[in-house]
This record gives structure tokens, C-alpha cells and sequence, in this order.
């Protein structure tokens, strides 16, 4: 068909130099051209014209790099803290345990965290994932406080889960 | 770009009929697909009453036409996928040991995690009820079953999640990385965790 053979000569050569240039155009923050219709949940919605590719977020090393590093040291440091937690008891080392208490809430803020991006990302639940999101940073530091109540005011969290484990 | 089909067109038929702008094309359209002889006899009378003849052609099929401007077909596009279905792909995938030693690592310790954020806000707020003596009280009181049960319930999350845990620190370290390695120590994780529930179950 004659179709196939227009498309192949002009198209390829247009095709490397506008794709090179757009990529490298989509790698700075630009704001997308305005469109009338909105990111709707589970609709594939999009903004600007068809040709545009997706925008990234800013290269950022605390948010890229930084944090993975940071992730998992503290689930490397969590092993040898939680085999010391097995064989001390938390009233004997209470530095130790505020330590592991703190470090345990990190964790699991870090892993709620990678699912509300994974499941609830602000760009496509531009309502609902924000605002989980601040809700899981308030609950942590609810968190914080009440281990901290706990540690102090009460036996702690290795001697709880020790003595209702024989109890 | 094809450069003899016009373009520019200030209206959009809304069913896909082309617009028929140029003498040229006409000709080739007809040429190519063999189109009807009145398309031919119509090229070579005056334009305008070529077009009265397509016109009249077109409403004798009954068809609505509208014009849009370009702008409009993002709208209509944006409509068409907001509507349209998504092929089955969670539902199907075949179960395997990568993905459901993944989903569990992460569900063992999303669980995890909500039963020590749920015990920490609610000593916060009610330290009165949720202090240790009163728990310990509670947990005593119970049968022996139901401890050992829940001592089960609690040993196997914290067991697998802790054992998956280091299988996955291995492979930010670049080991275990193939196929077969993987499930190799996945399988390791499966057993180490067989035996470590017992061990924390009968401690």
C-alpha cells in the first residue's frame, strides 16, 4: 500500500529528532498545557494534546536515593536490635528499647508510606491520596508519642509483647 | 504526513466521513477504490453543484452531521476513555511464588504495623484501659487455645515478614537475583518460617 511506504520515509526521520527533543524537554518540570477535563480516579484521562509525554517529578536525591539508602539500613539495623530485644529484657536496657521502639515506627511509616504511592498516588486520587497522606504522618506522630508515654510510663514494648507471651 | 489529504479543515463530521475538498483527491479516492461513476460525472460538473450532489448524497442516508472545532476532539477522546473497560489483569495472572511471597511481605507487615499503631494511639488516648496490667489481666483470663491461637496468629506474620525481610535485603545487596536463586530462597524463607512459628509458638 502506499499508505505504509509515505509513512515509513518522512515519519522515521522526523520521529529521532522530535522524540530526542521531547524527552529531553519532559524532563524539566513543565506545566502542562490546560485542559478542561480533570484527572479523574481509573479514568486515563490526559492533559495537554496526544503527542505530549508524562511529566516526571523533580529529581530530588532525599526523595530518590537518600531515602531507599535510608530504608534499608533501618531494616538491616532493625535485625540485629530485635535478636538483642529477644534476649535482653526491655526494663534492663531502656535506651536500647526507645531506640527500637523509634526505629520500629520509622519502618512501618516508611512501609505505609510505599503503599499509599503504590495504591492512592496524588495524580491520579489528587483528593483522597493527599489526604491520606497527611493523615498517615499525623498517625505517626500520634504514634511517637504514645510509644514514648509507653516506654516511660509503662514497662515498654519488648517487656509487653515478653510477658503477655507467657501469660 | 500524507501531504495531497487536506488538512486545516474548520469542521469535523462526527461520523468520520471524509471531507471531500480538492478536485485531486476526489479522483484518487475514486481511482484507487473504485468508487461509484457519479463521483466520477460529479468531477467534472460546476463545484457547487458537485457539492449539492454529495450534500443530498449524504442526507439521503439519514446521517447527523455537526461541526466541531479540532479542540473538541480531546473532550470526545477523554469521554470515549473514561468509559471505556480494562481487560482483566490482577485477577488473572497465574499465582507464583515472586509476586505471593511479595504481596505477603507487604501485607504481614501492613498488618503488623496497624496492630502497633492501633496499640500505641489507643494507649495514647486511654491509658487507663490499655496499660500492660490491664492487658496482661485480659490475655490471662483467656483460654489456652485461644492463646495459642492467637500467639499463631501473631508468630507467623512477625516470621515471615522478618525472614522475607532478609531475603529482600539480599537483593538490594545483588544476590539471589536469577530466577532460580530467587525461588530457591524463597522456598528457604517458606521452611525457615515453618520452623520458626513453631519455635515462637511453643516459647
Amino acid at each position: 500500500m502506499s499508505a505504509s511506504t509515505l509513512l515509513h520515509a518522512p515519519l522515521s526521520r522526523t520521529f529521532a529528532s522530535t522524540a530526542g527533543f521531547r524527552v529531553l524537554r519532559s524532563l524539566q518540570v513543565r506545566r502542562a498545557a490546560s485542559s478542561s477535563v480533570q484527572y479523574v480516579p481509573g479514568g486515563p484521562v490526559y492533559k495537554g494534546t496526544v503527542n505530549d509525554p508524562t511529566t516526571f517529578p523533580p529529581p530530588s536525591k532525599m526523595h530518590g536515593s537518600h531515602h531507599w539508602s535510608f530504608e534499608r539500613l533501618l531494616a538491616a539495623s532493625l535485625v540485629p536490635m530485635t535478636a538483642a530485644a529477644f534476649v535482653t529484657s526491655g526494663s534492663s536496657y531502656p535506651v536500647l528499647d526507645g531506640i527500637f521502639g523509634v526505629s520500629l515506627v520509622m519502618h512501618s511509616h516508611i512501609g505505609f508510606d510505599s503503599m499509599l504511592v503504590d495504591y492512592l498516588h496524588p495524580r491520579k486520587f489528587p483528593f483522597l491520596g493527599n489526604f491520606m497522606k497527611w493523615t498517615l504522618r499525623t498517625m505517626t506522630l500520634g504514634v511517637l508519642v504514645g510509644v514514648y508515654q509507653f516506654n516511660t510510663n509503662d514497662i515498654g514494648l519488648t517487656e509487653l509483647i515478653a510477658k503477655v507471651w507467657k501469660a | 504526513m500524507n501531504p495531497e489529504i487536506p488538512t486545516g479543515s474548520p469542521s469535523v463530521y462526527r461520523r468520520g466521513w471524509p471531507r471531500v475538498q480538492s478536485l485531486r483527491f476526489a479522483m484518487m479516492m475514486s481511482a484507487r477504490v473504485g468508487i461509484t461513476p457519479t463521483l466520477k460525472r460529479a468531477a467534472f460538473i460546476s463545484k457547487h453543484a458537485r457539492n449539492v450532489a454529495l450534500r443530498s448524497a449524504v442526507v439521503r442516508r439519514g446521517i447527523q452531521t455537526e461541526s466541531l472545532p479540532p479542540s473538541a476532539s480531546e473532550a470526545i477522546l477523554n469521554h470515549q476513555r473514561l468509559k471505556r473497560p480494562s481487560s482483566p489483569h490482577f485477577t488473572i495472572y497465574q499465582p507464583q511464588l515472586t509476586w505471593i511471597s511479595s504481596i505477603a511481605n507487604r501485607a504481614t507487615g501492613g498488618a503488623l504495623s496497624a496492630l502497633l499503631y492501633g496499640f500505641s494511639l489507643a494507649y495514647l488516648f486511654a491509658p487507663g484501659t490499655f496499660d500492660s496490667t490491664h492487658i496482661i489481666e485480659l490475655i490471662s483470663g483467656l483460654p489456652e487455645y485461644v492463646k495459642y491461637a492467637g500467639k499463631l496468629i501473631l508468630a507467623a506474620p512477625f516470621a515471615f515478614h522478618s525472614l522475607n525481610g532478609l531475603r529482600h535485603l539480599a537483593w538490594d545487596m545483588g544476590k539471589f537475583l536469577s530466577l532460580k536463586s530467587a525461588y530457591r530462597a524463597g522456598y528457604a524463607v517458606l521452611g525457615a518460617t515453618a520452623v520458626s512459628t513453631i519455635a515462637l509458638v511453643l516459647m
